[in-house]
């Protein structure tokens, strides 16, 4: 019976050595196919038999480089997808919107006791309205804190503009219908084009909403009606009877732009209008 | 297996995940390693330089470099990126590890590279975690022996732990004699060691 090694063939009469060059081997190995019907595991004697190595230790050597060049290859192909830089962007600024709000917070409160006649009421102050207040009227460490805010909101809003546009050319149906941004959500929450692109409508719908649908599961509250795909001015600005009903079209377009990124990566701009006019009409209330 | 003081260790270069040393020795801290914690519970068997052994789901490779530390060739095999960048790193600092970036679903993918190896070690957060042990089963020499740890909360999350290990032993002793099965408390939760000898 012919067996396909890393360092070459074998069967009963003769050894077909693929030589010593580690490159050469990694690139035969990724092409072997094993029947496990007629499979026997390596005696690594055949190979030095064979004239591939002189020792275990070589042996073993050998087999560690061409095995560590294959998995090399392989951890580069599974990041080359464009989706997967996207899903550390969108991460990065989701976590850079709760730092600044915390931020901000904090130093509203600290800017409060420093001066001691002012207060929010009345004035509607967001923390983040404050934020030049602080930096005109504070000092040292609190002003220097203050610059720092502004800083990472500038860092926020340039990566806002980054992911923005990655995702219209990642995910260019999707982020027709949703807007980059949200769309970019989707995909990080999904955990990829291939798992959002297999997701049914009904999982993008409440994507983000897995506590109201678990508790809902559970028994006795009502089920959520969007997660995420809220943020859309579509979903959040419709009225409250219909909005459930245009989360679940918006959602079940959502699902067919998705496999239409994955599968064809560009933009079809027919699908996109007929969606976009469904998504409209369900936001007519009946 | 070496002991200091009553705290097992392994003799190599350390370093590897910031673990302590004892001596110059390399402590291999129970509730980190499951490994580890069936040898501190008096189970397994002696690891030794003659022992080849092919390791499934070897993660980041802190346990697998304590094994390499011990034995004479370990058979890492991983499939997910992150942690597989992780022990590539710990394999170029040890000469007797080969790394395999691999579905340990399908051992046709790493056939071409494998040996007979004298002990399986399968760690690993699927479902179907004998029918894997079973799949690989074609790699373990006649008298080689099989450590399966049983993740029971990956099999079936709201099945009742017990249960699951019962089937999971049954599905074992058609193909294997079961040694010795125990659980890993106090050092992990839900987890079984199976140790089977082939026969």
């Amino acid at each position: 019976m012919l067996q396909r090694y890393w360092f070459g063939d074998v069967d009963e009469q003769e050894c077909r050595a693929a030589g010593t060059d580690p490159a050469a081997l990694a690139e035969r190995a990724a092409t072997l196919r094993t029947g496990m019907e007629s499979y026997a595991p390596i005696d690594w004697e055949v190979a030095r038999d064979c004239g591939v190595v002189r020792t275990r230790e070589e042996y073993v050597n050998l087999l560690r480089t061409v095995c560590t060049t294959l998995a090399r290859e392989k951890i580069a192909l599974s990041y080359q997808g464009r989706d997967v830089e996207l899903l550390q962007m969108v991460r990065m600024l989701d976590e850079l919107d709760n730092v600044i709000n915390l931020l901000q917070e904090r130093a509203a409160e600290w800017y409060q006791v420093t001066t001691p006649s002012f207060s929010r009421k009345y004035r509607s102050l967001p923390a983040r309205k404050m934020l030049d207040l602080i930096r005109r009227g504070a000092r040292g460490g609190l002003a220097d804190a203050a610059d720092e805010i502004e800083r990472l909101a500038g860092t926020r809003t340039r990566l806002m503009r980054e992911v923005s546009a990655r995702a219209d050319e990642v995910l260019p149906n999707v982020s027709a219908l949703i807007g980059g941004l949200v769309a970019a959500r989707l995909l990080s929450r999904a955990g990829g084009l291939s798992a959002l692109a297999r997701m049914p409508g009904s999982t993008i719908q409440v994507l983000g909403s897995e506590r109201a649908l678990f508790s809902h599961l559970r028994g006795g509250t009502p089920p959520p009606k969007h997660g995420i795909i809220f943020q859309h001015r579509r979903v959040h600005n419709a009225p409250k009877d219909v909005r459930g009903r245009v989360a679940r079209v918006l959602a079940a377009k959502l699902a067919i732009a998705a496999r239409l990124d994955y599968y064809r990566g560009e933009a079809v701009p027919e699908f996109i209008q007929n969606a976009q006019a469904r998504i409209d009409g369900a936001g007519v209330a009946a | 297996m070496i002991w200091l003081q009553n705290v097992l260790v392994s003799r190599g270069e350390g370093g590897v995940y910031g673990e302590r040393t004892l001596d110059g020795y390399r402590v291999w801290d129970p509730y980190r390693s499951k490994l580890a914690a069936l040898y501190v519970l008096g189970g397994g068997m002696e690891l030794i330089p003659e022992i080849r052994v092919l390791y499934l789901g070897a993660a980041n490779g802190t346990t697998v470099s304590h094994v390499a530390d011990y034995t004479g060739t370990v058979y890492a095999v991983e499939f997910a990126p992150r942690p597989m960048q992780d022990l590539l790193e710990v394999a170029r600092r040890r000469k007797n590890i080969v790394p395999i970036m691999a579905d340990a679903n399908r051992p046709d993918e790493y056939a071409p590279f494998m040996e007979a190896v004298d002990l399986i070690y399968q760690d690993v957060a699927q479902p179907n975690q004998v029918e894997i042990a079973v799949r690989n089963l074609v790699f373990l020499k006649p008298g080689g022996h099989l450590i399966l740890m049983l993740k029971t909360r990956s099999v079936d999350v709201r099945r009742d732990p017990a249960e699951v290990l019962s089937e999971a032993r049954a599905g074992l002793e058609r193909r294997l004699d079961v040694v010795d099965v125990r659980w890993l408390e106090p050092y992990h939760h839900d987890h079984a060691a199976i140790v089977c000898s082939s026969r």
